[in-house]
């Protein structure tokens, strides 16, 4: 686990630093600003107002797009997904709860769950072996994901906080909407060490970020 | 399954959040939030603590029928017929459009009965609460997050002229939904610049006319 670790910050020291620390102070800047904004549009959109979705989806669609690409890795499937998130979030408008959640998060779980959802109907027929291939090759990006995301956010210093397999199990559930015994058979471990080092992980990871 | 001790609450919310859950749990747990509001607020801070992981993902242009295909499902209305067809399936989806023609055009004609104007009311801490409809005859109330009442209780909906003395419109079906009829002085008040607000009263509405019990939702009645 400590080979691991040292090797992920040898790699950000050595090519994400730079241009990721301006770019994650800048799109933090302009994610205060617009929640404001977000807010105001889910409010319109829940009294029925049709040009107030319109805005919203013009200045999150392209967000939204990038998470369900992330998830179903097709270009059709992500189409699909963000069309039905946006329908979701004109019809569920209503039950924004604005001291709940940031608009945004909001949506986008919108989006994952809804990504979650194909990726299970998909996951319920045998797969061919391009996509087979192509599932292995997701776990390397999670992790490069993983590696961009811990320099954006607090999560960084929390997630180092983590033991290696509690680590890995939680990103690759994130980032697969894999079910308990799914991720079991990919990480070839009983399901009772991925259940426990998913729970132990999760209860840290939110110590530490209330911390 | 238990879902009242806390710990568990906790750990299927994470569950949820991370997407851990086989799609039936799923189901059921969505089914467990909407009517749990402690339970969405614990699902809301795991997925707080998680959001971040998706803050790098790069955004991804938009092709412009994906709008298009969004619009299409919230406006159901507009018919896709697909183009071929043998000859008796279009007589068959050629008389179910005439049908449908006579029936819209009727219905526009005698009963007049879209919505004109609506109103959403919201609770004292600005949660969206009841929506409300106003037809030519009768208003449509339906539930957003209405707070339960005891059995010997009804809601009362009440129009607030801007002189201020509040008017009674009826009381709302219990589980608030459904309509509630006009009868013609009522009528004469939609359209004019009223607000709408719901008292909580003793079954069967107030036995004073005017509200007795504490005003919980209120909103202004807008045209459409």
């Amino acid at each position: 686990m400590n080979g691991t670790t040292a090797h992920r910050e040898l790699t950000s020291a050595c090519n994400r630093h730079p241009t990721l620390r301006t770019s994650s102070i800048w799109s933090t800047a302009i994610s205060i600003a617009d929640a404001d904004q977000l807010r105001h549009l889910l409010a319109q959109c829940s009294l029925g107002d049709r040009r107030a979705f319109e805005t919203l989806y013009r200045s999150v669609g392209p967000r939204l797009h990038g998470v369900a690409l992330r998830f179903m890795g097709r270009p059709d499937l992500a189409e699909e997904v963000l069309q039905e998130s946006f329908v979701r979030i004109w019809n569920n408008a209503s039950r924004y709860e604005p001291h709940l959640s940031a608009p945004l998060t909001w949506m986008i779980n919108i989006t994952r769950n809804q990504a979650i959802d194909q990726l299970r109907k998909h996951r319920d027929r045998p797969l061919s072996d391009l996509e087979e291939q192509s599932l292995v090759d997701e776990t390397p990006s999670a992790h490069e994901q993983l590696n961009s995301a811990r320099e954006a956010s607090a999560l960084n210093r929390c997630l180092d906080s983590l033991e290696g397999m509690q680590r890995q199990s939680i990103t690759i559930a994130y980032f697969q909407g894999m079910s308990g015994a799914e991720l079991a058979e990919h990480l070839a471990a009983p399901l009772g060490s991925v259940k426990s080092w998913i729970r132990r992980g999760m209860e840290r990871l939110r110590r530490c970020l209330e911390s | 399954m238990n879902y009242q001790t806390p710990s568990l609450r906790r750990a299927l919310a994470a569950d949820y959040a991370i997407g851990l859950m086989p799609l039936a749990a799923r189901r059921r747990f969505e089914q467990l939030l909407l009517e749990d509001p402690a339970l969405r607020l614990e699902l809301a801070q795991w997925q707080e603590s998680l959001a971040s992981l998706t803050a790098a993902l790069p955004e991804q242009p938009v092709p412009d029928r994906v709008w298009q295909g969004i619009t299409a499902r919230i406006e159901p209305q507009v018919l896709h017929v697909p183009e071929k067809r043998p000859f008796w399936n279009w007589l068959r989806i050629t008389a179910a459009i005439c049908s449908l023609v006579i029936a819209v055009t009727l219905g526009v004609l005698y009963n007049r009965d879209t919505a004109r104007y609506s109103a959403t009311l919201l609770t004292a801490d600005s949660q969206p609460a009841l929506k409300v409809e106003a037809h030519e005859d009768y208003l449509k109330v339906e539930p957003l997050t209405l707070a339960a009442i005891e059995p010997g209780q009804s809601l009362e909906l009440w129009a607030i002229p801007p002189d201020g003395k509040p008017i009674s419109l009826g009381v709302i079906p219990a589980g608030g939904k459904g309509k509630v009829e006009l009868s013609e002085t009522q009528k004469a008040l939609i359209g004019k610049p009223i607000a709408l607000a719901v008292s909580l009263e003793p079954k069967g509405g107030s036995p004073t006319g005017q509200p007795t019990g504490p005003v919980l939702y209120q909103g202004a009645l807008a045209a459409l």
